[in-house]
Formats: C-alpha cells, sequence, structure tokens
C-alpha cells in the first residue's frame, strides 16, 4: 500500500539576487514501513524535499510551485494549516542534521519531548512525562527521569541526536524524515545511531525516508535508494540492485569516490566538477558538464526516468521496485567497473592534469 | 536561456578535458563582492536619495563662498529678525545676518567636523585594534582595559571637561571628538582580527614567510574595510551631532561664526522659539537632514556589504 | 555561573580602577586646585598659608599618593568640593540624582516596553509596511539627535497648542510649578512626560532595532523548524520557542543602552530645566567648574559600569546555558 507519493514536485528559491531551481519535478513512492534513501552531494535538493512534504520550506522565499504530495492518498498541498500541523508530528515526523542547533537551547529536554505529546493527545501532563521516560529508555538513554530536567547543552552530541529521535517516534508517526542523521556526529557513534533508527522503525513499522550524501549509510538502511543530482532524480532501484549495477555516470562516481575496505585507496575517484548552483533554468541534462559519457545530445535533452528493462512492467515501492535511470548513454557493467566509459569515441582518461588537481582546493581558490 | 555552454558538441576526443570548471556554465561573468554590494546598495532607494542629498551638502560645503547669497557674517542694517522673503530667502537672524547663508557655511563646520573626527578615531582605533587582535597576550590585555574604561564614561563629559580649558575653535573640537570614539572601533577591528588571523589564507600568507606588517595590511585589513566603512558612516553622523550639540549648550562654536548647532541655539531663547520659528528650523532642518542621510546611508551599506547581518551580538 | 560572575567583577574592577584614574588626572591637570577654590577672589592670603593649607589638605604629596587618598576619600563618598562655591559636589550630585533617576528610569520604561513590542511585531511581519515604517522610526532615533527632539517637542507640544488654541497642553519645562493648583504628585508628573518622551525615543529605536534583528535570526535558526514539525500552533512556537529566545540577549542591551541614555539625559535635562545631574553637569561646565563635571563623570561611569555587571548576571540568571555548566 502506498504511503506517501510525491509527484512532479517542483520548488524554487526566490531571492534578491536570483531563482533557485532546487527541485526541478521529482516523482517517488514510498510504501509503509518502507525504508527509502535519498542520495547525492549537498546542495543537490533533498532537503528541501523533506521540507516541502511537511510543507516547512522558510517562507516566503521557498515555494513549492508544481506537483503533488499525497499521504495515504490525500493531497496535502493546499491543505489548511489547522490540518497540516495535525499531520505533523503524528503521521510525518523529522529528525535533523545538527542535534544541537535542532534542539531549542533554553528548554528542558523534558519540556520538548512533552509538548508535541501535549499538543496532539488528550493526556496530562504528568501522563505526558511518563511517556516521555519511557520514550529516553527507547532510545538507549536510561535514567529518562533525572533527564527530563537538563538543558540540551548539557547532553552530549550522541545522547542530543538521540533524544531528536524520541521527540520524533514519541507520536508513532507514519514516517519518519531523517534528513543527515549523522553528518554532525563523531563517526564512532553514527553507527549506533543508525542501528537505533532502523531498529525503532522497524519495530513499529514506521516507513524511513533517509536524506544522506552517505551511500554507505543507504546501504546500512534502506531497501531502496533513490539518487537525485541538481534536483533531479536520476536514478533510483532497490538498494541491492543500484549497488550490484549501477547505470547513471553520477551514481557510479559516487560509488567510486566513497573508500571501501574491500579496494585499494589508489580506486577512490572524486567526481570533478561541482554540481550546478540552481540559479539558471535546467536545460539538457544537468550532469552534462561534469560527465564523461555523455552524448552531443545530452546538452539539448534532459533524460528523463525510465525503466531500465523497457518491457518488464514498473513497480514504484518494496524490494522488488523497478531500476529507473535517467540517461541518454547509461555505463555498461565493465564501464562501472573502471568507473570511465570503455566505447570508442570517448576519452581514454581523465586529463591527468585536472586529476592531479584536489577538487576542494580548486573550489576554496575559485571562492 | 543558453546559460550552459557548449565547448564541444561531438563525443569528446582525447584532447578535450572532460572536467569544465562549472564556473563556465554562466556566460555572465561572476560578480565580485563589491560588485554585488554596489548592486544591493543601488537597489536601496532610500541609501541612494541620501547618497545624492550628501554629495549636494558637500558640495554646497565646498562652495559656500561662491554660491551664498550674502556672507555670513555680513548684517543687514533693514533686517533685523526678519521671516524668509525675497532677499532673505529663509530670512535673516536678530543680528541681520542671512540665515541661508549661514546654513551654507554651516554644512562646512558640520561636514568637516564629521570627516575629521571620523578619520582620527579610525587612525587610533585601526591602530590600536590591529595590534591587540594581531599581537594578543599582554598588548591585547592592557588595550582591552583601557578601551572598556574609555567606554564606561560618557564621552559627552570628557569633552565637556575639556573645551573649557582647549577653547572652542572647531578644529580642536573636531579632534577631541575623535580623540574619544576610538573603542567601537578597536573592538570591531580586534574582533575581525582574532577570527581572520587563523583563518587558512592568514596561515598560507605566514606560511611562505610574509612578515606581520605585510600579512596586517595586506591580508587582515581589507577584509575589515565593510564594517569599518558602516562605522565610519554611523561615527560622522554621530560626531556630527555631538558638535551641533555643543553648541546649542553653548560650549562649541557660537555666532557670529556660522554652524548649524551655533544657530540652533537660538531656539533657547523664548523669544525666538515662540516668535521667529524661521531661525531655529532651518539649522534644525539641516542638522536632521544631513544626519539622517548619512545614517541611511551607513544602514545601507551595511545590509549591502553583509545581507545576513543582522547586528546581533551574542 | 558563579565562575561567570567572578570573571565579570574581574572585568569591571580594572575598568572602575581606569575610570578613576582618568578622572584624578583630568581634575589635576586642569587648571584651578581646591585652594584657589577656598581662597576668594581678592582677599588678602600670604603665599605662606596657601604652602600650610596646601600640607593640611595633602597637596603637596607625589601624584601618586595623592591619588591614593583621593580614592579613599571617593569611596567613602567624598567627591571633594566645588571650585565655584566650594559646596560638596557629593551633596550637590544627591540632591539631584533622584530627579536623574525619576526621568531615566521613567525613559527606559517607555523604551523598553515600545521598543520590544514593536520590535516583535516588526519582526513577525518583515516587509510589511509597519516594518518598513519601524525601520524609518529606528533611524530617526539614531539620527535625531536630542536637543532636535527637545526643542521640537517644546514648540509643538507646548508653544503652538499655547499660541493657536491657548490650551497649556504640556509645560515647556522645569519640574514643578509653584502656583500650581494641582497635587503636587500629578503636577511633577505632568511635568515629567515631555523630557521623558523625548528620552525615551533614541532608546526605543535601539531595542527595537535589537529586538528586531534578534527575533529575525532566532526565526530561522533549526529548532524553529523542529518545533513546527511537531505540528505545533504557530503561537505556541512564536512565543514558546522564538520569543523566548530571542528575547534573553535583549536584557544586556539594558546595559549597553546606559551611556547613550546618561548623554541623552544631559542635553534632555539642561533643555527642561528637569534639575539632574545633567543639567549639573552643564551648569558646571559654564562655570569651568573641572572638579563638579568630573564627580558627575565618576558617578555616571561607575553607574554604567555597574549597570552592565547587572545586566550580565541577570542574563546569566535566565539563560540556562550560562546558568548551569
Amino acid at each position: 500500500m502506498t504511503l506517501l507519493s510525491v509527484r512532479d514536485l517542483v520548488v524554487r528559491f526566490q531571492t534578491h539576487e536570483a531563482t533557485i531551481h532546487a527541485v526541478n519535478g521529482v516523482s517517488f513512492e514510498m510504501a509503509a514501513g518502507e525504508t527509502l534513501g535519498l542520495v547525492c552531494e549537498s546542495g543537490c535538493g533533498k532537503s528541501v524535499t523533506s521540507l516541502a512534504i511537511t510543507q516547512l520550506l522558510p517562507a516566503p522565499a521557498g515555494r513549492i510551485e508544481g506537483g503533488e504530495i499525497l499521504l495515504n492518498g490525500r493531497s496535502l498541498l493546499g491543505l489548511p494549516e489547522a490540518e497540516m500541523r495535525s499531520i505533523r508530528g503524528t503521521e510525518i515526523a523529522m529528525v535533523f542534521q545538527d542535534p544541537l542547533t535542532s534542539l531549542n537551547p533554553v528548554m528542558t529536554i523534558g519540556n520538548q519531548l512533552t509538548e508535541g505529546i501535549l499538543a496532539h493527545q488528550d493526556v496530562t501532563p504528568a501522563q505526558a512525562r511518563e511517556r516521555a521516560v519511557e520514550l529516553l529508555g527507547m532510545v538507549g538513554i536510561a535514567d529518562g527521569q533525572k533527564r527530563l530536567g537538563t538543558y540540551p547543552h548539557q547532553l552530549s552530541g550522541g545522547m542530543r541526536q538521540r533524544v531528536m529521535i524520541a521527540i520524533a517516534l514519541s507520536l508513532k508517526p507514519k514516517l519518519l524524515i531523517a534528513d543527515e542523521p549523522t553528518t554532525a556526529l563523531d563517526v564512532t557513534i553514527q553507527a549506533q545511531m543508525i542501528d537505533l533508527i532502523k531498529e525503532l522503525t522497524a519495530q513499529a513499522g514506521t516507513a524511513a525516508l533517509l536524506i544522506t550524501h552517505d551511500l554507505g549509510v543507504v546501504a546500512d538502511m534502506t531497501q531502496r535508494t533513490a539518487v537525485m543530482y541538481a534536483g533531479y532524480i536520476v536514478e533510483t532501484a532497490a538498494t541491492p540492485e543500484l549497488y550490484a549495477r549501477p547505470r547513471h555516470p553520477y551514481t557510479i562516481g559516487l560509488l567510486n569516490s566513497i573508500a571501501r575496505i574491500d579496494r585499494e585507496p589508489a580506486a577512490l575517484r572524486p567526481i570533478e566538477g561541482s554540481p550546478p548552483d540552481g540559479t539558471h533554468a535546467p536545460e539538457g541534462c544537468p550532469f552534462a558538464p561534469r560527465c564523461a559519457w555523455r552524448l552531443p545530445t545530452c546538452w539539448r535533452e534532459n533524460p528523463l526516468l525510465a525503466a531500465d528493462d523497457p518491457v518488464a512492467p514498473v513497480i514504484t515501492t518494496g524490494p522488488a521496485a523497478s531500476h529507473l535511470v535517467a540517461c541518454h548513454n547509461p555505463a555498461t557493467p565493465d564501464e562501472v567497473s573502471a568507473g570511465r566509459p570503455l566505447r570508442q569515441g570517448f576519452v581514454a582518461a581523465p586529463n591527468p592534469a585536472l586529476a592531479a588537481l584536489n577538487p576542494a582546493l580548486a573550489v576554496a581558490s575559485a571562492g | 536561456m543558453t546559460a550552459i555552454a557548449r565547448p564541444d558538441e561531438g563525443p569528446i576526443g582525447p584532447e578535450v578535458p572532460i572536467w569544465q570548471p562549472t564556473t563556465d556554465l554562466s556566460l555572465r561573468p561572476p560578480l565580485s563582492p563589491r560588485q554585488l554590494a554596489w548592486r544591493r546598495f543601488r537597489r536601496n532607494r532610500l541609501a541612494m536619495t541620501s547618497l545624492v542629498l550628501v554629495v549636494a551638502l558637500a558640495v554646497i560645503a565646498i562652495l559656500a563662498s561662491v554660491i551664498a547669497p550674502y556672507s555670513p557674517t555680513e548684517v543687514d542694517l533693514k533686517a533685523f529678525g526678519k521671516p524668509p522673503s525675497l532677499s532673505h530667502i529663509l530670512g535673516s537672524d536678530r543680528s541681520g545676518r542671512d540665515v541661508l547663508s549661514r546654513l551654507m557655511h554651516g554644512a562646512r563646520v558640520s561636514l568637516s567636523v564629521g570627516v575629521v573626527a571620523v578619520g582620527i578615531y579610525l587612525a587610533i582605533g585601526i591602530t590600536l585594534g590591529s595590534l591587540a587582535g594581531y599581537r594578543r597576550g599582554w598588548t591585547d590585555a592592557i588595550i582591552g582595559r583601557v578601551t572598556d574604561t574609555v567606554m564606561a564614561i560618557p564621552a559627552l563629559l570628557i569633552i565637556l571637561a575639556v573645551i573649557p580649558l582647549i577653547g572652542r575653535s572647531p578644529l580642536n573640537i573636531m579632534i577631541v571628538i575623535g580623540l574619544l570614539n576610538w573603542p567601537a572601533v578597536t573592538r570591531l577591528v580586534r574582533g575581525e582580527f582574532l577570527s581572520l588571523r587563523e583563518r587558512e589564507f592568514t596561515l598560507a600568507a605566514r606560511g611562505i614567510g610574509a612578515r606581520d606588517r605585510r600579512i596586517i595590511l595586506r591580508h587582515i585589513l581589507p577584509n575589515v574595510t565593510g564594517p569599518l566603512v558602516v562605522l565610519a558612516s554611523f561615527g560622522m553622523a554621530e560626531a556630527m551631532i555631538i558638535e551641533a550639540g555643543l553648541s546649542v549648550l553653548g560650549l562649541g562654536i557660537q555666532p557670529p561664526d556660522a554652524s548649524w548647532g551655533g544657530d540652533l541655539q537660538a531656539a533657547t531663547d523664548v523669544g525666538v522659539l515662540t516668535q521667529k520659528p524661521w531661525l531655529w528650523m532651518a539649522p534644525g532642518a539641516a542638522i536632521a537632514i544631513a544626519v539622517l542621510s548619512i545614517n541611511f546611508i551607513g544602514d545601507g551599506l551595511r545590509d549591502a556589504l553583509d545581507p545576513r547581518a543582522t547586528g546581533v551580538r551574542r | 555561573m558563579l565562575r561567570f560572575i567572578a570573571r565579570r567583577l574581574l572585568i569591571a574592577v580594572p575598568i572602575l580602577l581606569g575610570v578613576t584614574v582618568l578622572t584624578f588626572t583630568f581634575a589635576n591637570i586642569a587648571p584651578g586646585d581646591p585652594i584657589s577654590a577656598l581662597v576668594r577672589p581678592g582677599s588678602d592670603v600670604k603665599p605662606r598659608d596657601i604652602e600650610k593649607l596646601k600640607e593640611a589638605l595633602g597637596l603637596n604629596k607625589p601624584l601618586p599618593e595623592r591619588y591614593v587618598n583621593w580614592l579613599g576619600q571617593v569611596v567613602q563618598g567624598n567627591l571633594g568640593a566645588e571650585l565655584v562655591g566650594g559646596g560638596s559636589i557629593a551633596k550637590a550630585l544627591a540632591k539631584r540624582v533622584p530627579n536623574t533617576i525619576k526621568l531615566m528610569g521613567t525613559a527606559l520604561t517607555i523604551s523598553v516596553v515600545l521598543g520590544v513590542l514593536l520590535g516583535i511585531l516588526s519582526a513577525f511581519r518583515q516587509h510589511s509596511k509597519l516594518d518598513n515604517a519601524m525601520t524609518v522610526v529606528v533611524i530617526s532615533g539614531i539620527s535625531l539627535p536630542p536637543y532636535l527632539l527637545a526643542i521640537l517637542a517644546i514648540y509643538f507640544l507646548a508653544v503652538v497648542p499655547f499660541q493657536l488654541f491657548g490650551i497649556k497642553l504640556l509645560p515647556a519645562g522645569g519640574q514643578v510649578d509653584p502656583v500650581s493648583t494641582l497635587p503636587p504628585i500629578i503636577d511633577e508628573l505632568w511635568h515629567l512626560i515631555l523630557p521623558a518622551l523625548v528620552l525615551a525615543f533614541a532608546g526605543t529605536a535601539t531595542f527595537l532595532r535589537y529586538t528586531r534583528a534578534s527575533v529575525l535570526e532566532v526565526m530561522h535558526r533549526d529548532f524553529v523548524t523542529t518545533a513546527r514539525s511537531k505540528g505545533l500552533r504557530e503561537q505556541t512556537v512564536r512565543l514558546r520557542h522564538i520569543l523566548r529566545n530571542a528575547l534573553l540577549p535583549v536584557v544586556t542591551v539594558l546595559g549597553l543602552s546606559m551611556p547613550s541614555l546618561i548623554v541623552g539625559a544631559i542635553f534632555v535635562e539642561t533643555l527642561f530645566s528637569w534639575p539632574g545631574i545633567g543639567q549639573y553637569a552643564i551648569e558646571s561646565t559654564r562655570e569651568h567648574d573641572y572638579a563638579a563635571i568630573m564627580g558627575v563623570g565618576l558617578l555616571t561611569s561607575t553607574a554604567i559600569v555597574v549597570a552592565n555587571l547587572v545586566t550580565d548576571v541577570a542574563y546569566a540568571f535566565v539563560d540556562p546555558r550560562i546558568r548551569i555548566r
């Protein structure tokens, strides 16, 4: 059963300087209890997508300009604010990147835990506190009763994120949106946090939309993955399928740029260049400037997301979901392992002079 | 929109580099921060109007002796305290001097007090702030305490005590105001230094063996220019307010010498206040317009130089 | 928390010492000393007697020693004698301080209430007509000097109503009207309205600007999005999350606005003939009484340092990030 359905979502930001095309027609579906990873480098529109779903885009700059968002078949766009409010927290809950800035610094975590419960459920403050202690126990904070009176700055980073997760799950939502939930944490705590989210959502049957730039995190936690680039979904498939048989050059680049124990460090290959800043209306394939596989047509036509296997029926959710890719010239399996095109007419290797440049340095000196 | 560059149309040949820098995606050359700031400033109508007004005031001040219809001290025996008329557009004061001409010459005093006072305290503030922020340690501690102390005493009280000692000439007033208002500049420069000195480019400069003086002048100070310009414009307005205020209290420049504050002092006389409003309304309006314009420019500059700045100390 | 207060105290003490050194230096480089104040011009005093007097007063000792002695006197509340008239500076100040506190207290209250309220409204309606109008109010508050406002207020709210309609709307100056039929308290309040409003204008602008900036900044913080994602009412998000965070630092502005409040009071008291310490400072200046001016300087500087100390400590009390380490 489809829990969430996002169709052709378009989000733009209006700043003094320019219009930012943040999300340019994104479609995906999630079944109840499913875990979906939404992956790309920063600035690709993944966080904006999550804020658009809950309609918490920073007003008045960010606006949903088109598309549909359905939760259990009900359209969320255009819902009166009061009804949208009754959905937030109870049906869709969110965990954000930095638990320090995401918690109110001058409110005890007890009050921050109970305020959502008190706003949505007919309970006494005492009952809400009881529930808060329970929730803290659930996320692995033992002396909950004592912790209720503490302030965020008194907790460690990992503890704070546990509190955030407890807040998000306090009303047993159907969908948990976790926006880079581990990025701001120490590496040692990241795995714990992923396990915690995985375990708790599985227990409660909560669907989880995990937004991250880290393919490693996605592999650990999700059933299905969608890769975004410049406000488009460029490839989506069941997670094992995507890792085994990536087709889009960007996905291949992402996979090649993560360090893996089973590979030589020399095989680590960053994607050169950086994503477009979104100030121009997209024309052609947005990845073309960075793409080794590009064809002349890539400059003109933005490829549509289409099934890799044109004959089979398209399945949008679940572990058997179809492999969809938006590319005029997808990579062949042997090119995937090589990380570059091997066919006639394509350059043999990236310009060695450019490859020697650390892209981070290039960006720093340009800025 | 044809924003995307098309360096090649066919499959890429071996000689064509694959990676195209993303700046090539735009045909428009990227604007420098200064150009961006100027663009934002130009869009601020209030600030632009104020800029025009201040430039006009400066021109009037410079050309006062040429364009003023009368000498500021010239006495018209037929016009003692007469309201505005054809011969005296803004009227004449009780000694028969032309109000408009006095305003034009008064602009000289006000604007030069503003410029000189700000110049003095920028010089002191930048020097002390750079020293404190760059050397740190004892230098910083001492300068910090002195700055806190000077900040704790209302500058006006010291000016009040000093002016009778050194005399009330415009130059003395400028110097005293300049000597007392540097703490804000010192704090700003010091703060910026502390945050900038650890940043990569300073480290890089030191890494290649640049000397302290060079690092301060070439690498750090240019980064403080924006906030300093804003502070200087507000400081200029404040200096003009203090100077005119001293004259209003009868402790600054006094008639027959032309100054806006000195002419505004006429309002402290009940007869002038109630019966001859043109005598004090004109200099009052001049002070208000000049100070408002300069502050609007400062406000516009702040918005333009740092669109995210909110002015909140945390 | 205790460490925070201790650190603030440690900062305040050297500042106060610095203020006394500066004051002492100024009072001593200025021409005229307590002797010439005691000795009436034209009186027949021999140089030898002056020397004796100097010795008695400790004026022939080296400056540092004199400073310590002077500081001892100051701590006991003895600010020395007026150069003109020879009266006790401390006594003159003590008589006037209550008046200044009445004026500044009223003005500060108006500024805080009005400035904070308008600042909140302005921030929540950013870019609205109200917000644009508030921007103009803020710049005017910073730009229009208190003396100009005072003159305008006297003319338009006291002189013009009387000239045109014969109404004594508000008094143009003074603290009490000797021939008034009103009860003394009402009469004094009546006289307080205009100067307090004029003095409050700049402060209102300061608090408005600071509150607005602070609310705008907090409005875009992550925890506000968290609060909204819980499905809280907008009103709850604003009161409990935005305002509680945004208004905490405004406490410190109370201390920061003291210097400009005092400078404003000097002008307002003089122009409205309000018998406070500001008027005293100007009267002393006109009489070249450096000792008296320095007395005012010492008093106001101490008030500023103490006000900053108090607001910092108050801030530490209300912000749990400092209160609980």
